[in-house]
């Protein structure tokens, strides 16, 4: 049982709400991606699973019970801002994990070295930013951790080492390890995950199966011969999730009922109107984003 | 073996789908040959760097769609009898997605039915030869 159970959590503070009643579960084996733009609540939801920040209200549980010092033997994690030691090695970074954790692997740890290029003498003030969160995600993996929570874990490498953390979290999830990650970079959670759960302003705005959410998602875009006239009757209406326009080309993203809107726009004699699939970065934005159609076209 | 499946992250078709559409083509085609054993889930997730429950998705699919079998502790493999009746349907199915696209497209492009028509039957003629049912 390694899922991670949050439950109504709300993290305050002072007045502002950093996360608001979010409830999210990660099934074990599952690799999920925390979306959402800069502020939306993703560290500090990090912050409170890692038992870093105290939950204002809610409970978080991994493997079926509360954070305790046994959950941290199994549970690996990368901050997003690199918490090791400047004035240490890499090799001395090994050791402290060596020592303090049972599960330490010293051949995985080898060969994640290995992977990505670290040397050992040297002190970690030293090394850039990226190598710094190589050496992070070497030690995060040494352990074989049965759940692994990293924040913007590709955050300052290039892409060939970008693809080598995915290719550790797919072998992590084919291991049974149970994932929660954020990124700024859609394009690279989209392979990784088979989750996601997108964030705006504290609070959880979408959340499923990526490929159930491509599925269902869709945005009817309408070209028009001429500049596309302002669509009143979609300001308000529950089916559409926003709508965007760009010169001649309009762009309603659907909640429910593609053809019905579709058959709607046909009205406004646009010379074509499709039916398009929605990669996740439109669902994101489409998440993100909603509502400003009606007050742009002044419907409040 | 892996090199013949290749999945567009960014697409707006769902991976697992691309899977199926891409191991159902690969039947037809005879690239994947009838009693082939497929890699495992586990495999095929490390070399495409896809999650391996959207892998398991896919085999759970093609199974019940009866072109491949998996049988516990030996993997999973194309089906014998998947190279007749079963890959006519996948090829008829992959033709039938190509042509509507390229319909789509044309018609967004501005082209009329009888336009499309001509550019149908030009190809037609191309590739199987003039005359009425070649």
């Amino acid at each position: 049982m390694n899922t991670i159970e949050i439950d109504h959590l709300s993290k305050r503070y002072g007045a502002q709400r950093a996360v608001d009643d979010l409830s999210l579960t990660v099934p074990e084996g599952s690799v999920c991606g925390l979306l959402g733009p800069n502020g939306a609540g993703k560290s500090t939801t990090f912050k409170c699973l890692l038992g870093l920040a105290r939950p204002t209200s809610g409970t978080i549980r991994i493997g079926g019970a509360p954070l305790s010092a046994a959950t941290f033997e199994t549970l690996a994690y990368v901050p997003e801002r690199s918490a090791l030691m400047d004035w240490l090695t890499v090799a001395d970074h090994f050791a402290i994990v060596k020592r303090t954790n049972a599960r330490f692997d010293e051949k995985r740890a080898a060969e994640l070295a290995a992977t990505f290029k670290l040397d050992a003498q040297k002190k970690l003030g030293r090394l850039s930013k990226g190598q710094q969160t190589a050496v992070a995600l070497a030690l995060a993996f040494s352990i074989r951790p049965t759940v692994l929570v990293l924040d913007e874990p590709a955050s300052g490498l290039d892409p060939i080492f970008q693809r080598v953390v995915l290719d550790l979290i797919v072998d992590a999830a084919a291991g049974g390890a149970t994932i929660l990650f954020s990124s700024h970079q859609i394009g690279q959670v989209e392979r990784a995950v088979d989750r996601v759960a997108i964030l705006a302003g504290g609070k959880l705005v979408l959340a499923g199966n990526v490929d159930d959410l491509k599925g269902s998602e869709k945005v009817v875009e309408a070209i028009f011969a001429s500049d596309a006239p302002a669509l009143y009757e979609f300001a308000n209406d529950a089916r559409v999730r926003r709508v965007a326009q760009n010169g001649r080309i309009v762009r309603v993203y659907a909640r429910t009922d593609p053809a019905g809107i579709a058959k709607a726009l046909e009205a406004y004699a646009p010379k074509t109107v499709d039916i398009v699939d929605l990669g996740l970065e439109d669902i994101f934005l489409g998440a993100v984003g909603d509502a400003p159609y009606a007050a742009s076209i002044g419907v409040a | 073996m892996p090199a013949i499946f290749s999945i567009d992250p960014r697409s707006g078709v769902p991976i697992y789908l691309q899977l199926i559409e891409q191991i159902k083509r690969a039947v037809a085609l005879g690239t994947l040959e009838a009693s082939e054993q497929l890699p495992t889930v586990k495999a095929l997730a490390i070399d495409l760097t896809v999650n391996p429950n959207t892998v398991a998705r896919a085999y759970r699919e093609l199974e019940r769609d009866g072109v491949i079998e998996t049988s516990p502790g030996r993997g999973s493999f194309v089906r014998a009898d998947a190279g007749g009746e079963q890959s006519r349907r996948a090829a008829d199915d992959i033709a039938a997605d190509l042509i509507a696209q390229a319909v789509r497209q044309a018609r967004a492009l501005g082209l009329t039915r009888p336009d499309v028509n001509a550019l149908v039957e030009r190809a037609l003629k191309r590739w199987f030869g003039p005359g009425d049912n070649a």
